[in-house]
């Protein structure tokens, strides 16, 4: 087998911009669907009868279909029904979200219901709103024992977005393909991708033994 | 906007077919795993240093990918590797093998870690060997917490084997869009895609919720 | 030392300590601990927590390695071999402080596991040893019991049971008391004063200071990885020689 990788040599800002942008459509996608997963949660949790109903059917159906559905459907099938036409990025973004939020919204909750019901009455006996016993008491409880399932969301997220590619997205996988195509050198730029991609996930998972190595004993009580 | 749900009605079979090829990918995978999984954590627990060490970097490397650029690197890499002409289920098969043996050791491995040091020192003070310990005393109690995790997976895996479709795995999602390509009828094609990966994971995903009731380990 | 023989001593030892040492990282196990067993005694191990006991008796069966020093079984060193080891500890029956039984297994089960992994018995000939073993430890109604159901005095004597079930030349006791309710402490002692009353062979590594004085032929003081004093039990617990040892069953509340 011989190898060449003078093509990464040569076209390094072309994967280098594909980095830049799976970066930023993971830090967009992370924010978005921690901030939607969040509200999902307490709508379920606290929200009316209806809503809580509606809300676990979406995150059961979320659990039921592959990212890789969503990104197409939106992508394609959206501009359809409402005639306006989506970029890719922004495709990628909300399907991504509309997944991932779903996978927040239950580590939310798990979270949340772990904590002790006397925790939340002690709170009300001391006269607080539910919004109270949720900002003050429960959240800074449920969100050390959530970390480690965030952790792992947040690399989900970033390997959810290399399927952002299916739609010509051009983060680092598309731009990978392209290359790959142009350069006939397929083996040397996938596995110099393999390797851009292990860097960065692999310290998020790593990461997150540690801590859960260091948390594990605050989950039991 | 016209719409002629008809096209779904008229690819049923090429649909059912991609269905069908959808999950022998994914009890294929699955069948390979676990026992790859087992495998690949009693490496990585061996005493002898180069298989812990070969077993550690295989686990880390294919769960800390993303999954469609190890189905495009099995695709280009492994007949360079192997030197044979693979099929692209063989090659798709490999990718999801990979990475899910992979998951799976780390599985199994706190699944094995979970149970207390003394339960296998009964085992070895009756003169069992390191394997009769393992097979008779840690696994069948490891598998009580393993289980739960095994059942999420399967269902990750499920739709994940949607990926192995870039590079033409005749599964349902590659059956849908090229039925869609070949058609025009994009909305059609793609919401029945949606609706039967739907149907047939919402089940999955329900019985995965019951095995954690059943199962999970209640603080 | 006082002039009584020891039990047996004319005979080969069935277990000789030379010298043994065993360090974890900075913390020294034991430090150079030398004593023999001899067929047919019941030999107490006492001491304060973390001097040395129960590592000698996991060094016995091999669950520890040593470090250095040497421990005879039946005359022949312990073997280095994983394959020659395990013929070495099914030789020797083991009780652990947390009972270890196997959870899926049943009570019966659990008896007869290693007649039929470890010695290839038929499972009907396993089964009917292990039911004369239950009815030993006067468990027979409690054969199909899961261990979660049985309570914990019960499931030490099927865990003693178990080890038995090997029919072992020697059994290591370690704390087998120690995380028992007070109330079923005392079946267990029960049956492991028959066990002595039979002859068998016993290492009993134990803070129940009634049962060392009353069923032990030997009693070994540790202190600190080393040994502090030996003898029969009206020595130890009557007229110790060592000053350290008077203050530790002092602060255990012996006044002998």
């Amino acid at each position: 087998m011989d190898l060449d990788f003078s093509p990464l040599l040569d076209s390094w800002r072309f994967l280098a911009s594909g980095l830049g942008l799976t970066l930023a459509l993971s830090a967009a996608a992370v924010l978005c669907s921690f901030a939607a997963g969040l509200l999902v949660a307490l709508g379920r949790l606290y929200g009316p009868r209806w809503l809580s109903v509606i809300l676990v059917f979406y995150i059961d159906s979320m659990r039921a279909i592959p990212v890789f559905v969503v990104l197409v459907w939106i992508y394609f099938a959206v501009p359809i029904l409402t005639g306006h036409t989506f970029a890719p990025f922004w495709a990628a973004l909300t399907g991504i979200t509309i997944h991932v939020a779903a996978y927040v919204a239950e580590v939310v909750r798990a979270g949340l219901t772990s904590i002790r019901r006397g925790q939340a009455q002690a709170g009300y006996a001391l006269g607080m709103s539910t919004a109270q016993v949720l900002r003050v008491i429960l959240l800074p409880q449920a969100i050390v024992r959530m970390m480690p399932a965030f952790g792992s969301i947040v690399s989900v997220t970033i390997k959810d977005t290399a399927i952002a590619a299916v739609i010509a997205v051009p983060e680092l996988m598309r731009q990978a393909e392209t290359l790959a195509g142009q350069t006939y050198r397929p083996i040397e730029i996938f596995t110099a991708v393999m390797l851009i991609y292990f860097v960065i996930i692999f310290p998020i998972t790593r990461l997150i033994d540690r801590f859960y190595g260091r948390v594990a004993h605050l989950g039991r009580s | 906007m016209n719409l002629d749900w008809s096209i779904v009605w008229s690819s049923r079979w090429l649909l059912l077919e991609g269905a069908a090829l959808t999950v022998l990918l994914t009890a294929l995978t699955m069948l390979i795993s676990v026992p790859g999984g087992i495998l690949l954590a009693l490496m990585r627990g061996s005493r002898f240093k180069p298989v812990s060490l070969f077993a550690t970097g295989f686990v880390e490397l294919f769960r800390n990918l993303p999954l469609l650029l190890l189905v495009y690197w099995a695709f280009y890499v492994m007949p360079v590797l192997t030197g044979l002409a693979l099929s692209p289920f063989v090659t798709g098969l490999t990718a999801l093998c990979l990475n899910v043996s992979a998951y799976n050791s780390e599985t199994f491995r706190s699944g094995i870690a979970s149970i207390r040091k003394g339960q296998g020192e009964a085992g070895l003070a009756l003169g069992m060997s390191r394997a009769q310990v393992f097979g008779e005393i840690i696994l069948p109690q490891a598998w009580r917490r393993v289980l739960p995790v095994l059942a999420s997976t399967w269902v990750s895996l499920f739709k994940d084997t949607s990926l192995v479709s870039v590079i033409a795995v005749g599964e349902l999602a590659h059956t849908a869009m090229q039925i869609r390509s070949q058609s025009f009828r994009v909305l059609e094609m793609l919401t029945a895609m949606a609706a039967i990966y739907w149907l047939m994971g919402y089940p999955q995903a329900k019985l995965v919720d019951w095995i954690h009731r059943k199962y999970g380990v209640r603080e | 030392m006082t002039a009584q023989p020891r039990k047996n001593a004319d005979r080969a030892p069935m277990l000789v300590y030379k010298d043994v040492r065993k360090r974890y990282g900075s913390f020294t196990a034991l430090d150079g601990v030398s004593l023999h067993v001899n067929p047919g005694e019941v030999v107490c191990l006492i001491g304060p927590s973390g001097s040395g006991k129960s590592t000698l008796l996991r060094c016995t069966n091999g669950l520890e390695t040593l470090d250095g020093g040497e421990v005879l079984f039946e005359g022949k060193p312990l073997p280095k071999s994983d394959v020659e080891m395990r013929g070495v500890r099914q030789r020797m029956g083991m009780v652990f402080q947390n009972f270890e039984l196997f959870p899926h297994k049943t009570a019966l089960e659990n008896v007869a596991t290693g007649l039929i992994t470890v010695k290839k018995m038929p499972a009907d000939e396993a089964n009917r040893r292990a039911m004369a073993l239950m009815a030993k430890v006067g468990l027979s109604d409690k054969t199909a019991n899961y261990p979660s159901n049985l309570s914990g005095g019960q499931q030490q004597r099927v865990a003693i049971a178990r080890a038995l079930a090997m029919e072992p030349h020697v059994m290591l006791f370690d704390e087998p008391t120690s995380a028992l309710d007070p109330e079923t402490v005392g079946e267990v002692l029960n049956v492991m004063r028959q066990l002595a009353l039979e002859g068998m062979t016993m290492i009993v590594v134990t803070h129940e200071m009634s049962f060392a004085r009353r069923v032990a032929s030997w009693v070994v003081v540790f202190e600190k990885g080393k040994l502090l004093e030996e003898g029969p039990p009206t020595q130890i617990f009557d007229a110790p020689l060592k000053e350290r040892t008077r203050d530790f069953l002092s602060h255990l509340g012996w006044d002998g």
